[in-house]
């Protein structure tokens, strides 16, 4: 019988589980994700540089292709820890534009709307809630970051032999651990700036202006007080110092990667805390 | 029978003010398809009540259980069971009625197939049917009213919590509002607990009435019960001595307080119709200048547990039921 003619009645049927629940927010952002313009496009540009990089790949094991190109060329064309830590390095970046692009409207239409008491009044916790708003993230982030990495490495481990591959799965894991760590506070950093400013355009700037400008501020204190320290408050370059270290590429000169990632921490904390006092269902004054 | 909702000492802080003064009572019984009012003037706690229920809040002391399950330590059995319907806009912008019902109802645990159908029933339901694919933005309040009833019970839910749900409604939407909780009790078994500042609503729709006031409940009473007494209150206003008004209505089984000026307040029993007054009125040879008589006596049990006026004639024969009030200020 037509929906519209039976009435309604009482669902009793069966349930689904909460992971099955958890997904369901993801679900849908995910597809009004892909109705923006800005984000579809950004998208495609990441994809761009994961090509460039299989091709060197694919260079690097068929030099043979290159008959008539200089040696000091050829040379260049090694598939180590720096060609891993250059590639994340890219990636890290548009990582970063996506969010901007795609984290502000995850929570703060939320917030603007009073949507909060509707999820909360269900089974459906505000932990689930942030972590549900994090796989959005994690789930776009993830088809430019760790798995064109973990498809280069198998293409590498492929081309060179397995013998390589049980020699440098350490790029491999660090690959994989890498790019999580940057999109897991990337991730943080957009739904931050999304439950505190409402306005979907000022929270976009606040995603970029955090890594931009807190980049600029920790370089000029560094200088200013002709120290290192503050340059871990620079995010690219702290989450660079960790990757180098992960992967067993050359450390940049500053702050190490336990510095670093120290620092990462504290300023996650410190995030965490502005999503669990902001992320309620009612506001209480007192 | 498991209480719909049952509250022991209940105690809610919010800040540094005591909004919820230890507050206990047991509401409704689960399956009976029962609505309970809950009444009471601004800032009486009944707003933070309905969110302690739901687990928005924390209770600083006692315990709030919902079918038998504890809104603090088994909030997800409570928020399975329970439909809530709040009172500000609350909807997910950019998103159709239907979409969003979809969404509630798989966060409610409805299989996905099974979401989408019932959002499409409960929508034809509550008369967005022909609106259901247009974005919750463009929607007027009373449909916007309409939708958040509907989000409330597209997961068929055994407790709904109305928080004002007629505000900003005309009056005919208004009585569609009233119809549909009436028959989500009647038709659906569902037990409804209705939050309203407007007491007609309550009367029209309620079973039993818990009146909230300063953070400690002052008044539960059996709708039901004062239905079925069928009592009448009159309001008398005469020129003349009055003097033996008093004693020739207790001859006639009425019962009256004088208020001075020649205003009467008169209870009658079931049996005594409003003619005797014409009657006794004429034998003590006075002038009525008003009489209105109303079969409804919520205003003055809400009046009265709220502290404006001080007495009802006839209330000691009254079958309301005084609950047990343990804070209070």
């Amino acid at each position: 019988m037509a929906v519209h003619r039976r009435g309604y009645r009482r669902y009793e049927g069966e349930r689904t589980g909460r992971a099955a629940r958890l997904l369901v927010l993801p679900r849908f952002a995910w597809n009004q994700l892909m109705k923006q313009r800005f984000v579809v496009v950004i998208f495609m540009l990441a994809l761009f540089w994961p090509v460039a990089c299989m091709l060197f790949v694919y260079l690097a094991n068929h030099r043979d292709l290159l008959i008539g190109v200089p040696a000091d060329l050829t040379g260049f064309l090694n598939v180590n820890a720096t060609f891993f830590v250059t590639f994340m390095n890219a990636q890290a970046t548009f990582a970063v534009l996506l969010a901007a692009f795609a984290g502000p409207s995850l929570i703060a239409p939320d917030l603007g709307n009073g949507a909060l008491s509707l999820y909360f009044s269900r089974p459906f916790s505000r932990g689930d809630y942030l972590l549900a708003r994090m796989l959005v993230l994690l789930g776009i982030f993830a088809p430019v970051t760790w798995i064109p990495g973990i498809a280069i490495f198998l293409m590498q481990s492929g081309l060179a032999g397995w013998d390589w591959m049980a020699g440098n799965w350490v790029l491999g894991a660090g690959v994989v651990a890498g790019f999580l760590l940057w999109t897991f506070f990337v991730s943080l950093v957009a739904m931050t700036c999304s439950a505190y400013v409402k306005w979907r355009m000022v929270a976009g700037a606040l995603v970029l202006g955090t890594f931009f400008v807190l980049a600029g501020a920790a370089e000029i204190t560094a200088e200013v007080l002709e120290a290192e320290w503050p340059s871990a408050f620079n995010p690219a370059r702290a989450m660079n110092q960790i990757w180098c270290t992960m992967l067993g590429a050359e450390p940049i000169p500053g702050p190490d990667a336990l510095q670093s990632l120290l620092t990462l921490a504290a300023l996650s904390v410190v995030m965490m805390v502005v999503l669990n006092r902001k992320i309620r269902p009612v506001e209480v004054l007192s | 029978m498991t209480p719909v909702i049952e509250l022991k000492n209940l105690r809610v802080t919010l800040g540094r003010r005591e909004i919820l003064k230890g507050i206990s009572s047991r509401l409704g019984e689960s399956g009976s398809g029962k609505a309970i009012g809950l009444l009471g003037p601004n800032g009486a706690g009944k707003s933070t009540l309905i969110r302690t229920l739901l687990g928005f809040h924390k209770a600083s002391g006692g315990s709030a259980r919902i079918l038998g399950f504890d809104c603090h330590s088994q909030t997800r059995q409570v928020l399975s069971q329970v439909g809530y319907m709040p009172e500000n806009d609350a909807f997910i912008a950019g998103m159709t009625a239907v979409r969003l019902l979809r969404v509630m109802g798989e966060l409610s645990g409805l299989p996905e197939r099974a979401a989408l159908e019932k959002a499409h029933e409960v929508l034809f339901h509550v008369g967005l049917g022909e609106a259901r694919y247009r974005p919750l933005g463009e929607y007027s309040l009373g449909m916007k009213q309409m939708a958040k009833l509907a989000q409330a019970i597209v997961h068929g839910p055994e407790l709904v919590i109305l928080d004002e749900p007629t505000n900003g409604l005309d009056p005919a939407a208004r009585a569609r509002m009233l119809r549909l909780v009436k028959e989500m009790k009647q038709d659906h078994g569902m037990n409804i607990v209705l939050c309203s500042h407007l007491l007609r609503d309550v009367e029209e729709v309620c079973d039993e009435v818990v009146i909230l006031n300063e953070g400690a409940i002052v008044h539960h009473a059996d709708l039901e019960a004062e239905r079925r007494a069928n009592r009448r209150f009159v309001e008398l206003e005469v020129s003349g001595d009055d003097a033996g008004l008093a004693e020739a209505l207790k001859r006639n089984d009425a019962e009256g307080v004088s208020e001075g000026a020649g205003r009467w307040r008169i209870v009658l029993p079931p049996a005594v119709e409003v003619d005797v007054i014409w009657r006794l009125a004429s034998e003590q040879r006075l002038d009525i200048v008003r009489l209105t008589h109303r079969r409804d006596s919520l205003e003055e049990i809400f009046l009265k547990a709220v502290g404006h006026i001080q007495s009802t004639p006839g209330e000691s024969t009254a079958p309301l039921e005084e609950v047990v009030v343990d804070g209070g200020s």
